[in-house]
């Protein structure tokens, strides 16, 4: 295989990575909890951002990037900054949003919290260096590593499968403990769980929290690939991306979240890529969006479980 | 004052295109329960048309004709064809949003693809200015005035004094009960669909007008005001959102007058989210309680 060749899968293949880590995340609160976070794409960025400060090293005033912050850290704490931010930030939006709210207007929060992040992190300049965001991040053990551009590439495919293997342990984990047989009860039938002496409102946040702080670390793992994250590339569109993927891999399903993250992200969105430019700029990608819109409708209709439906769990009380 | 006048001026133009569209917002969701998130393209949409319209030289009232009737059909349809027959097939609530937010970005885009990207603008002059009280009003920002208040004024007449207003409002209430007594609540929700889209047509109408140029994508940011005025004035009523409506295009304007221009837009987030945390039953002290929507 040529040098470029290995490049271009070894960057498609960081990217499922980091989608199918998302996806998972996003299940968890959405499949699993029955939570709707339509700013679920704000804590992939917010992880991004923490990693990005802990890397870049302190502020220098001459630079001609501001933030706030500026640290060296080495690897992997960066990874796990970019989860507690997220994990933070899910916590804050969690504690003032998923208390008492009924649940559409909970999902009508969100839809405003992504857009006031887009509005802070675009007019904060000082924060986040506004519009152009940040570059320059240094790669993760780029300097400690001698090996070629290709061997990095690889490297760093490496490091995302174990990061997926890790988040993938974690989330299985908790969806067979109580803790997520109560969040599937909770999704199903809130008032139960509240009957049954549920506390509705701790279940919902932790879950969110949790899955905030996957959506870091996977922000964290593409901000230090790409080296450069700006607010354009989080705006709530690509959550909806996020929730496509899910509804076509299935619902509730992870095996079903991942091959959604597959399909969607990275097979549709890549493929359209090879199709030559047409027609007025922009064009292109229009189109993209309303065959994103068209799939999710047409799945919600014809599939709505997807195409691996979460299987029905049964459970035995043991004889004694 | 010489800050706080005009500014208020602003608050009082754009309070009445926001008064439009947000009781033509809450009206469609008291009786439906549905979400519209897709409520600021058909706002565009009406906008384009009215364009278009412009462009072949028709006077204004037509434009204003135009915009409503492009609207009705518009959001009449939207429930005919998408948000119905998910409804009818037993979709969740988070189902239905997921649907709204599709219908929202396939309609942004479509727009996209129809008109481009370009920015356009109505032939509309400003007109000449009137000082009153310190604040300064154009022309136009007058007409707008005057289109919004006998706007408002007919759907009072319909919602009170018809037929149709008494059925709408028992549907809003209790649509099983409507249903029992002989209101045919299929109708009444389809009328409430056309009437609340020929109401964020003229709103889309005069939003453009006012706010000189527009593009495809400048229907996603006005749902945000709408939705807080609607839930501020308590939904389902039409006389509490344009109480809302002024109310944030108020704090807007003086937001935007006294602090920093930038956050404008950052002044409607936060007042839905407050208005949601700690009076989701917006200012009319009445219990609401989460429905299911209805087609």
């Amino acid at each position: 295989m040529s040098e470029a060749w290995q490049f271009y899968i070894s960057t498609l293949l960081v990217y499922l990575g980091v989608n199918v880590m998302a996806c998972w995340g996003l299940n968890l609160q959405f499949g699993v909890a029955g939570l709707l976070n339509f700013a679920f794409i704000i804590f992939q960025a917010i992880g991004a951002y923490a990693a990005a400060l802990v890397t870049l090293g302190p502020h220098d005033p001459d630079s001609y990037q501001d933030y706030i912050f500026g640290a060296h850290l080495p690897f992997p704490l960066p990874i796990l900054a970019g989860a507690v931010a997220g994990g933070l930030l899910a916590l804050f939006v969690g504690v003032i949003a998923l208390r008492r709210l009924r649940s559409d207007y909970q999902a009508v929060v969100m839809l405003v919290v992504s857009l006031i992040a887009a509005s802070i992190a675009t007019n904060a300049v000082g924060l986040f260096n506004g519009a152009p965001g940040l570059s320059l991040i240094p790669k993760p053990l780029a300097s400690t590593l001698d090996v070629s551009l290709v061997g990095y590439q690889w490297f760093y495919v490496g490091l995302v499968a174990v990061c997926c293997l890790i988040v993938f342990v974690i989330t299985k984990r908790i969806q067979s403990s109580p803790f997520g047989r109560s969040l599937r009860a909770l999704r199903d039938n809130p008032d139960a769980i509240a009957a049954l002496g549920g506390n509705v409102g701790t279940l919902r946040i932790r879950a969110f929290v949790i899955g905030g702080a996957i959506a870091g670390a996977s922000g964290a793992l593409l901000a230090g690939f790409i080296g450069a994250w700006s607010p354009a590339s989080w705006d709530y569109r690509e959550t909806f991306v996020l929730f496509t993927a899910i509804l076509v891999g299935g619902t509730g399903n992870m095996l079903g979240a991942a091959l959604g993250a597959l399909l969607v992200p990275i097979a549709f969105l890549e493929a359209s890529r090879f199709i030559p430019s047409f027609g007025r700029p922009g064009l292109v990608e229009a189109l993209q969006w309303v065959v994103i819109g068209g799939v999710t409708l047409l799945f919600l209709w014809f599939w709505p479980r997807g195409l691996l439906p979460e299987r029905k769990r049964t459970y035995t009380v043991p004889e004694g | 004052m010489r800050v706080l006048a005009p500014a208020i001026g602003f608050g009082l133009v754009s309070g009445a295109i926001l008064a439009i569209a947000a009781v033509g917002f809450t009206l469609q969701f008291g009786v439906t329960n549905v979400l519209n998130l897709a409520f600021g393209e058909v706002m565009i949409t009406s906008a384009y048309i009215a364009y278009l319209a412009d462009a072949a030289g028709w006077p204004l009232w037509a434009l204003v004709l135009v915009a409503a009737v492009v609207g009705a059909i518009a959001s009449f349809l939207l429930n005919a064809l998408l948000y119905g027959p998910f409804i009818r097939r037993g979709i969740g609530l988070f189902g239905m949003l997921i649907v709204a937010l599709a219908a929202s970005l396939i309609a942004q885009n479509a727009l996209q693809i129809i008109f481009g990207a370009r920015f356009l603008t109505l032939r509309i002059p400003a007109g000449r200015s009137f000082h009153l009280l310190g604040m300064v009003f154009t022309t136009a920002q007058l007409g707008i005035i005057v289109i919004a208040a006998m706007t408002l004024l007919i759907v009072r007449v319909i919602l009170r004094q018809t037929r149709l207003g008494k059925a709408m409002r028992a549907t809003a209430t209790d649509p099983a009960l409507a249903r029992t007594c002989g209101v045919q609540t299929d109708r009444v929700i389809g009328a409430a669909w056309a009437i609340s889209g020929a109401l964020c047509g003229i709103a889309g109408l005069t939003f453009v007008v006012n706010l000189g140029s527009f593009q495809s994508t400048t229907g996603g940011e006005i749902l945000v005001p709408i939705v807080a005025a609607a839930i501020l004035g308590g939904v389902g009523h039409p006389a509490g959102a344009v109480l809302g409506a002024l109310t944030v295009a108020m704090a807007s304007e003086l937001s935007a007058a006294f602090l920093d221009p930038a956050y404008k837009g950052a002044v409607a987030f936060a007042v839905l989210i407050l208005v949601l945390l700690w009076r989701p039953q917006g200012i009319y002290a009445e219990v609401v309680t989460q429905k299911e929507a209805v087609a």
